[in-house]
């Protein structure tokens, strides 16, 4: 799977979750990018994420992310 | 009241209970959250929308979803963190409501599972549906 379905995976997975079928994500783009990505919301992200790309995420590999382009780099690692 | 730990959850774990719902639980609830709508008070106003009688709130048997996490599933350790309910069908005095409920998904970073729940009438009619977001703190 190459980075940009991956990206528009992710993309919809957003839109999803913050019930905003115009959310346009960026690499750059992170918490404070999102008025409602919060601690709740942030934990959704990670359980749909899992979900649609049957991987795990460890609360170390999470903690150490930036932006959305580092997220998607560390699912790389993982999906096939 | 079980105390399940999060290394003790697993997918498919499910736990169940049985409660009536009774005109004091009504009232209680009515007082409570001040929701006094002619629905919930008024067994002539509730015919004539096409109800059998007084209709109980919908966020008076949800929770008994709250119930469910707290007290039976993973009971003690929770941290109820979201619910998304569904109401299928009406609820009246004197009904007995089975809640029952399932472990779907666990998130192991953050320690969160996901319970697929549902309340069913004494006729085996469900009633109402709900995904359920749980913390589980038992550290």
């Amino acid at each position: 799977m190459n980075r940009d379905v991956v990206f528009n995976k992710v993309q919809d997975i957003f839109r999803d979750i913050f019930d905003d079928y115009d959310l346009v994500i960026h690499n750059e783009t992170n918490s404070d990018s999102i008025e409602d990505w919060d601690s709740l919301n942030h934990i959704n992200l990670v359980t749909a994420i899992e979900k649609e790309f049957s991987i795990r995420f460890s609360l170390g590999e999470l903690s150490s992310l930036k932006d959305i382009g580092a997220m998607i780099d560390l699912m790389l690692t993982k999906v096939e | 009241m079980n105390s399940y730990r999060f290394s003790e959850l697993k997918v498919g774990i499910k736990e169940s209970f049985t409660i009536e719902l009774d005109m004091l639980k009504l009232l209680q609830f009515q007082k409570i959250s001040g929701d006094c709508n002619p629905l919930h008070t008024d067994d002539l106003y509730a015919h004539k929308k096409g109800f059998e009688s007084r209709v109980a709130h919908g966020m008076l048997t949800s929770s008994f979803y709250s119930t469910f996490v707290g007290v039976y599933l993973p009971g003690k350790y929770s941290l109820l963190q979201g619910i998304d309910i569904g109401f299928i069908k009406p609820v009246y005095i004197g009904d007995s409501l089975t809640v029952s409920g399932e472990i779907a998904y666990i998130n192991y970073a953050y320690r969160q599972i996901e319970i697929k729940a549902i309340i069913k009438n004494q006729k085996g009619e469900k009633i109402s549906r709900a995904k359920i977001k749980v913390g589980v703190v038992d550290e």
